[in-house]
């Protein structure tokens, strides 16, 4: 096997092409299926193999309950450095593990936190709420809900509110949230996914954005509604995150003062763009396969070393 | 930011059982005939609290611009400046503040512009003028 056990970890590197490029050329909506799919598997190979190296690992620990054949010499040749290997897996699959089921706890704490806020309004499928700072944010659960401040609304006029509102429900019909979720996980699981995150996000919006654009039937009103949001929300605390290149908002509205996305869901091969979207493509395949291979074949390993 | 540094070491059932006092605390002065002490709170609400808590709820009411007090004599009189909506407001303001990657869960409407990103988006607003109403 040699150093190949250890591609899962290493192979999400090569997704970062294709998500430059299904973020640039692809609909938004197949971007963001296609990119958080490639996430998912690339991150679910990943941790299985970090779990098979530290059973490689944790069978070498003295008293540790597991078969004495998984510290086998045979298993453990086929872990090249398998001492060091199988002693670094074991913190690292105990940060993931405890990184994702924070990641999950605290999604699921927002949600929960931010509908009991809300407790006590009539139960309308857009919750008004009055407040000098401007936000909008769909709202997933029970009961999917748009909240929105009252300083959103007075900024807009009425086919932009218009606009808004097919955005924030976009999000809702398509559960937006889950996408988010698994890439949020993803990047946890191994910190080589978090471009994909970043493209996902985007995409997301995107897709929100053409899918409000096509029910107001103006891609201008939406690109318009965005800027003018934007441009009001500037120095409320509505992220955290600085964006040190061109940031999302600006990105978002080019796109869509610019044409439409074709409806189609790949690139044509004999393009520049379809080159290389399928060169990515291919590769991205690739590492998945291999690293689906790996995660595999040491778990073969290590179920042939143990008498059943 | 403020509420987590604050409640980080309670426990959740317990900042739970703040927002619903908080709630009630308001409730109680929305009904009051004008501005009303910390004892008329407490005895309108049952008297199950203790003075120290009802004082400690009407502070944080007011830090958050949910009632307003004005001095009289040695105390406090307080009156709600928020109703129903607005105590949704503030909470979700609390939601928001306390989550630093939320972006990740809830997908805003628009993020934050950085300084270039601003004179970007002006740039291309400005390219498609007075097209606004249409």
């Amino acid at each position: 096997m040699g150093v190949f056990v250890f591609l899962p970890l290493v192979l999400p590197l090569t997704a970062w092409p294709i998500a430059r490029l299904a973020e640039q050329h692809l609909h938004p909506r197949a971007a963001t299926w296609l990119l958080t799919g490639v996430a998912g598997v690339l991150a679910v190979c990943s941790t299985l193999c970090l779990a098979l190296l530290m059973v490689v690992g944790t069978a070498q620990l003295p008293g540790n309950p597991l078969p004495d054949g998984w510290s086998d010499p045979e298993v453990r040749e086929a872990v090249p450095y398998d001492e060091v290997a199988g002693k670094v897996a074991i913190p690292a699959l105990i940060a993931v593990i405890a990184s994702c089921v924070r990641a999950a706890w605290r999604h699921h704490r927002v949600r929960r936190r931010a509908e009991r806020a809300l407790e006590g309004l009539p139960a309308t499928p857009v919750a008004v709420v009055p407040d000098a700072m401007p936000y909008a944010y769909a709202l997933p659960g029970r009961r999917d809900r748009i909240v929105v401040t009252t300083a959103m609304l007075t900024g807009l006029n009425s086919v932009e509110r218009r606009a808004l509102f097919a955005h924030e429900r976009a999000h809702l019909t398509h559960r937006h949230h889950r996408f988010l979720l698994t890439v949020q996980l993803a990047a946890r699981a191994n910190p080589f996914l978090r471009p994909l995150r970043t493209a996902v996000s985007y995409t997301a919006e995107r897709w929100a954005d053409e899918d409000a654009a096509t029910q107001v039937g103006s891609r201008r009103t939406v690109a318009t509604a965005i800027g003018k949001s934007a441009l009001f929300s500037r120095g409320a605390p509505i992220a955290t995150l600085a964006h040190a290149t061109g940031g999302p908002v600006p990105r978002r509205v080019a796109a869509l003062l610019g044409p439409a996305p074709a409806g189609r869901i790949w690139p044509p091969v004999f393009t520049a763009v379809g080159m290389a979207a399928w060169a990515a493509a291919a590769g991205t395949t690739a590492s998945a396969l291999s690293s689906a291979n790996s995660a595999i074949t040491l778990f073969f390993i290590l179920h042939a070393a143990t008498p059943m | 930011m403020t509420d987590r540094n604050t409640g980080g070491t309670e426990q959740s059932p317990r900042r739970r059982g703040q927002g619903e006092l908080e709630a009630q605390v308001l409730a109680a002065l929305r009904q009051a005939p004008g501005a009303v002490t910390a004892a008329w709170v407490q005895e309108r609400l049952g008297g199950d609290l203790a003075y120290t808590t009802v004082m400690t709820i009407l502070t944080r009411l007011h830090a958050k611009g949910a009632v307003a007090r004005e001095r009289a004599g040695r105390s406090f009189e307080w009156t709600a400046v928020a109703d129903k909506a607005g105590l949704a407001a503030l909470r979700m303001r609390r939601v928001l503040d306390g989550e630093s990657d939320r972006e990740a869960v809830l997908a805003s409407f628009v993020t934050a512009l950085s300084a270039r990103d601003e004179r970007l988006l002006r740039e291309l607003l400005a390219q498609e003028p007075g097209d606004e109403e249409h």
